[in-house]
């Protein structure tokens, strides 16, 4: 590709032997790069009160799962399935059957096997609700507390709030997300918050699995690592040139940050996702080499192992659940896709005795009616949905809320998005009306004017 | 800053109107004497007899029926209203309490006594008065329609027509002479804001060159354009505004940004992606509007309805065929197992389209009930689906197994230009060979699966399961590739697009949007009905209406239309709309942060026979878009988000700005227009299955707008820079500063290249050295020469990367060659690069 005889140092050693040496060491001396060291923006920073979750992994289903099929047992539901309800659509009870699991005795339908088994460690929410019942909206509320406007993103309020234990990873990571930065975004927050998507769009299937979880670009083909660092100083000469006459310009910082983000990203990120050399049990136990399981499985090995590298937030990304028709083979296949992995992840966490300080979320960005659509099918429901949580800081086994007798709202126990958004920032160790931003003449919050901690849950 | 909460406070509140149930003030109409009988006779029997289970604070709510407040017992379950005013038979409470129809008494354990039924009746029959008046709360699972008040919808300020606005007097004469600067003055001035002084000429020339034709200027422009502008400013910035206007950068650069509107694409995304190898002449066709100037309504009708226009000769009737494509491109579910459904899914993406990228309006989220927040009700979502439907829409892609919903194409006039090269008569006598064999092939393989069926061999099964598979999407493809071609081998012009089915017909509204559960209601073919003109035509019994829609939307008194797009105009120049959500003008999305600017420019549009370019000029010819986008605290602590316009935006190059600067700054650009588009060189497949990532990743030095756009494989430089999703509506792009666009920038093969190439550009074909080539590169990139402090550092920069290349190793030679495109690499990584003032 290149009409130059390109040379190549394994860049793990030039930096070995390199970074007590010579050139690189005395100009970052005279270099900005030092001022810059002593703030950075992800330096780890202390929370407002002892944190009871070190971490987060969001596992975000992009369509709004049935809570009535999965998580929110509902026998009056089946009782009455057939039945003329409000507008005389007839309800649907679930097709799929729930039983009693663990000492907890929770109640999880039969599409769930393998998480089931881990019933005592799960804190499900059966009272969510949100304000609007359309996916790209709803998803920015999930994502963001607010549909509206553009705000900053929970995993941008999070990195803000502690920053990150590894500034050579980017303190927040998605996976293969879909579309809409806005939904990964640090709006008014300065740009480094942001989250870096990694691995392109999971929901076009004839993308080769390998490629899924790929990062481009991550290493230069013919500069080694003390070249490209000179290079790289002169880029951050002319940039900080321009920040300097533009005076204020987020942006440009955000150029400056991510240049030396990506710098040493090159050397952590590959070994970080490379999950080649996990043994073949781990392997066994996520699904890996699975038709079925294996995309989502590598998503949740790859998130334990960024999790254990330092990064602060990982959301995780599975798509179409938006069963308006076809509920129960949808549902049978994507919850095939997701429950092993699930399982392995929160099992592999605690044999590492990482989940008692990683918080895992499992959320829709809503739930379905109880009544059917389209026969075999449900519509979209803001009103009533359950999500569940485990590890850092919640209770295991616990069923909190409760929607109606069918659950089309909820009625016990109710727990809105920003709810939801202070117990999240609780767990972290951080009042969610202490987390502020100023912007505008004015103190924003990821719960805006709203939230409260859910006591209920807290361990 | 005052106004701007009032915004915020403002939609606020009639969000929540929205979103929660609240009384409103009673507005009814009937006589004290009805009231008091609704209260004597009705209210007590309801209470008594209906209460316990059809009202809110009732028991249980059962039959999902509320009786407890007027808009609840008028609002239509699925198969009739509880009370329709005046009406017995459609009343189906009536029905209820008489126990006429076995299968609907009520109350269920005994029938009301004779004396209380006549009084329902005697209610019904006098209008049903209630003055139980409570908006109901949308997302209740009982409405689907009829809970909208369309007269009141007409309040909001999108759906009232423009009114030419008093131009405001400004006391600073420079800001008084284009009615834009007025309009922007006045409303900075009531902020307390002041304007910024004028940016100096190489900014402004660079602004300019990439907002009207996507490419920087050249050195010798800048310095033509400094030199003119010492003369005349305003003489030098309308001359190069003219140029610039007239050249063929032009329509790429604007017709791209309709491309991001119209969700141009060039497979049909979902699920099995197959190939539309005919979409680029859409893509052509959007260009070439843009560049002759097509006036926006012959444009909009066009891309609507262009099949049913005259035309006077073969070249104009393609254009107007090609122009359809529009309704055509966008994604589509082929797997769809039931036809019905998918005809109405196709449908809603065309309503969806149609109604956002030009009126800003989102019809189709009333598909299943009426619009939660606009004043939309199922049934025009049904009127506009009518017109829709009695059209066909021709898309093509081949036979395969998991394709069931593959159609023709339009054949277009042989005058029209192709993008496959010819086949020999060899060529095409190979190809049906190909064909027959695998007809035979497919033909041996559905004969041997019965054999194993009744054998019994399931893994045999299977095995010929996956190669029936395999030769049935090969057979499919030769197929279609031989339809593509003459029997001599000769290209035949295809096009995507729609015509008239021959006998259109209304839809009926399907409950809930369930296409199995439609209603015994048709709705006849029509519009919004929040938006009235005086000159909607009829559309008749043999029509499918699609040529009234068009001039229903491009009529002067559709109060969106010009609108919406003026505001796109002016998003893509200042960053952000005057309405910063540009494709929803509804009630959730932002009010006009200038509203007499905002209809300003909709009428001045019309008048100016609706010329993007004359539009454009305009502004760019304003004070306001001369400003510079200097800093100023104090006005930033006010206003930071410029809404009010203090400065000039300091905005990021969209991706395709990005990409093709950096061919042109290193001499690599082709500015030609290719032939057809990589995708219909390849012709029809499936992507990831009969169709390669390599085939389709082809390096290429033309222009971004040229580049195949695959839903879903979107090209690496365009998608690293936020580059909108083909999928959706976008008039708006979203703007991320993330490490993956660094390592791009400072890894990737294209970028390398590039710098490569500009390194050899300035030394071999300018012959350039040392602190001549230093200046001359930083002209390409940023359009003005180093400062001091630049070029020093830059000289710093040769010497440290030549000492470490030597402590690494290198030999000199290479050390500075690499020195230099590194050197070319660093300017076109930097910030400023991709950074307009």
């Amino acid at each position: 590709m290149s009409p130059y005889s390109p040379f190549t140092l394994n860049r793990r050693q030039v930096l070995k032997t390199t970074s007590s040496g010579f050139g690189f060491l005395a100009f970052s001396a005279l270099s900005s790069l030092a001022a810059q060291k002593s703030q950075n923006p992800l330096a780890p920073k202390q929370p407002h009160f002892p944190a009871r979750a070190k971490r987060v992994i969001f596992l975000a289903m992009q369509g709004a799962p049935s809570h009535v099929d999965t998580f929110d047992y509902k026998p009056d539901l089946s009782r009455d399935s057939g039945k003329a309800t409000k507008g005389f659509a007839k309800l649907l009870g679930s097709p799929f059957e729930f039983k009693q699991h663990g000492e907890s005795g929770l109640y999880i339908s039969e599409l769930f096997p393998h998480l089931a088994a881990q019933a005592d460690d799960l804190c499900l929410v059966n009272s969510m609700h949100t304000d609007v019942p359309n996916h790209p909206q709803a998803t920015t509320q999930m994502n963001t507390g607010n549909f509206q406007f553009v705000r900053p993103s929970m995993g941008a309020w999070t990195l803000y709030g502690l920053g990150t234990e590894n500034d050579s990873l980017p303190g927040y990571i998605t996976l293969s997300p879909p579309n809409g930065a806005q939904n990964y975004g640090s709006a008014f927050l300065p740009a480094i918050y942001q989250g870096t998507p990694i691995g392109k769009q999971a929901r076009n299937r004839f993308i080769a699995e390998e490629d899924q979880g790929a990062v481009s670009n991550i290493a230069n083909p013919r500069l080694n690592s003390d070249l490209q660092r000179v290079q790289l100083d002169y880029i951050k000469s002319l940039n900080a040139e321009k920040l300097k006459r533009d005076q204020y310009h987020p942006d440009v910082e955000g150029i400056i940050e991510s240049y030396e983000l990506a710098f040493r990203m090159q050397d952590e990120l590959p070994d970080v996702l490379d999950i080649s050399s996990e043994p073949e049990s781990i392997r066994k136990l996520y699904g890996i080499d699975d038709r079925t399981t294996g995309a989502f499985a590598k998503q949740c090995l790859s998130a334990r192992r960024l999790a254990e590298a330092g990064v602060r937030f990982i959301q995780l990304n599975h798509g179409n659940w938006d069963h308006h028709r076809n509920l129960k083979d949808g549902l049978t296949n994507n919850c095939a896709e997701i429950d092993k992995p699930i399982a392995a992840l929160l099992q592999d966490l605690k044999q590492r005795d990482m989940l008692k300080d990683t918080l895992v979320i499992w959320s829709g960005e809503f739930g379905r009616t109880p009544h059917g659509q389209n026969n075999n099918g449900r519509d979209h429901n803001n009103r009533g949905y359950s999500l569940w949580m485990a590890g850092g800081g919640v209770k295991g086994g616990l069923r909190y809320g409760a929607t109606d007798e069918y659950g089309y709202q909820a009625v016990e126990d109710k727990v809105h998005i920003h709810d939801w958004h202070a117990t999240v920032l609780h767990l972290l160790g951080l009042n969610h009306t202490d987390l502020t931003y100023r912007y505008a003449g004015r103190d924003f919050r990821l719960t805006d004017v709203h939230g409260h901690v859910v006591d209920g849950i807290l361990s | 800053m005052k106004v701007r909460w009032q915004h915020l406070a403002l939609s606020f509140s009639l969000l929540s109107g929205h979103l929660f149930a609240q009384e409103v003030s009673m507005s009814s109409s009937a006589s004290q004497e009805q009231l008091d009988f609704f209260e004597k006779k009705i209210r007590p029997a309801l209470v008594k007899h209906c209460y316990k289970c059809h009202a809110e604070e009732g028991d249980k709510i059962k039959g999902g029926l509320l009786l407890d407040t007027r808009e609840a017992t008028r609002v239509g379950g699925d198969s009739g209203k509880a009370i329709v005013p005046h009406d017995l038979d459609e009343s189906l409470l009536y029905v209820a309490i008489t126990y006429e129809d076995s299968s609907l008494e009520m109350p269920p354990k005994y029938k009301l006594d004779d004396d209380v039924i006549a009084d329902f009746k005697t209610w019904i029959e006098m209008g049903a008065p209630d003055p139980r008046e409570r908006r109901l709360e949308p997302g209740t699972p009982t409405e689907y329609t009829n809970t909208i008040d369309i007269e009141a919808g007409r309040e909001h300020w999108a759906y009232q027509q423009a009114m030419k606005p008093n131009l405001p007097e400004v006391a600073d004469e420079k800001w008084n002479k284009n009615p834009i600067d007025r309009f922007v003055s006045a409303k900075r001035n009531d902020e307390g804001l002041s304007a910024n002084g004028e940016a100096d000429p190489r900014t402004l020339i660079r602004r300019l060159s990439f907002d009207l034709t996507g490419l920087p200027p050249s050195s010798s422009d800048v310095e033509q354009f400094v030199a003119d502008f010492d003369e005349n400013p305003d003489t030098a910035i309308s001359e190069a505004t003219s140029r610039m206007l007239e050249s063929e950068q032009y329509g790429e650069r604007w017709g791209r940004h309709w491309l991001d509107v119209a969700r141009y694409g060039e497979s049909s995304g979902k699920e099995i992606n197959a190939a539309f190898p005919h979409a680029w002449r859409y893509r052509d066709y959007v260009i070439d509007s843009f560049n002759q100037d097509k006036p926006f309504d012959q444009f909009i009708t066009e891309q609507i309805a262009g099949d049913l226009l005259d035309a006077e000769n073969d070249q104009k009737r393609t254009e107007q065929l090609v122009a359809t494509g529009f309704l055509a491109i966008g994604t589509k579910g082929l797997n769809e197992q039931n036809a019905r459904q998918y005809r109405f899914d196709l449908v809603d993406e065309q309503i969806d389209t149609t109604t956002q990228a030009l009126l800003g309006t989102t019809v189709s989220c009333a598909r299943c009930h009426d619009h939660k927040f606009d004043p939309v009700p199922m049934a025009d979502y049904y009127a506009m689906a009518g017109i829709f439907l009695s059209s066909e829409t021709l898309y093509g892609t081949t036979e395969a197994l998991q394709n069931r919903r593959t159609t023709e194409l339009i054949s277009l006039p042989d005058s029209a230009p192709v993008a496959a090269e010819g086949k020999s008569l060899a060529d095409m006598i190979d190809l049906e060979m190909q064909r027959d064999i695998l007809q035979e092939r497919l033909d041996d393989l559905l004969d041997e699966s019965r054999e194993a069926r009744r054998s019994g061999d399931g893994d045999e099964a299977t095995r010929i399961r996956q190669q029936t598979l395999g030769v049935r999407n090969r057979l499919g493809q030769a197929e279609g590739t031989l339809k593509a071609f003459l029997d001599d081998g000769t290209p035949i012009a295809l096009a995507m697009g729609v015509r008239d089915k021959e006998d259109p017909f209304d839809s009926q509204i399907l409950i809930r949007g369930e296409e199995d559960n439609p209603t015994d209601e048709r709705v006849p073919r029509g519009f919004i009905q929040v938006i009235k003109t005086n000159d909607e035509e009829p559309i008749e019994a043999d029509q499918s209406g699609r040529l009234q829609l068009a001039h229903w939307i491009t009529s002067p008194e559709n109060p969106l239309t010009a609108r919406v797009f003026v505001n796109r105009v002016w998003s893509k120049l200042f960053g952000e709309g005057l309405v910063s959500t540009p494709d929803n003008f509804g009630t959730t999305g932002e009010l006009p942060s200038h509203p007499d600017l905002l209809d300003y420019l909709a009428i001045r549009f019309v008048e100016l026979d609706w010329s993007v370019k004359d539009l454009i000029e305009e502004i760019v010819t304003s004070q306001t878009y001369r400003m510079s986008s200097d800093f100023n605290p104090e006005y930033f602590e006010m206003d930071p988000e410029n809404r009010y316009l203090w400065r000039f935006p300091k905005r990021r190059l969209d991706a395709e700005s990005i990409r093709d600067a950096t061919l042109a700054v290193s001499g690599q650009l082709d500015a030609s227009r290719p032939k057809g588009s990589v995708i219909g060189q390849i012709g029809d497949g499936y992507f990831g299955r009969t169709i390669t990532d390599a085939q389709i990743e082809v390096p290429s030095n033309h222009r971004s707008v040229y580049l195949p756009i695959v839903r879903g494989l979107v090209p690496e430089s365009l998608a690293v820079f936020d580059f909108a999703d083909p999928s959706l509506i976008s008039g708006k792009r979203e703007i991320t500063t993330v490490p993956s666009q660094a390592l791009y920038m400072m890894n990737s093969e294209f970028v390398i290249e590039s710098a490569d190439a500009m390194a050899r550009h300035l030394t071999e074909d300018r012959g350039l050295r040392g602190p001549e080539l230093a200046k001359e590169a930083f002209y390409l990139c940023y359009s003005r020469p180093p400062t001091s402090e630049e070029g020093q550092r830059t000289k710093e920069y040769i010497e440290r990367f030549l000492a470490t290349a030597d402590e690494s190793g290198l030999s000199q030679d290479e050390a500075r060659l690499l020195a230099l495109t590194t050197f070319c690499q660093s300017l076109i990584s930097s910030a400023e690069f991709r950074y307009l003032n």
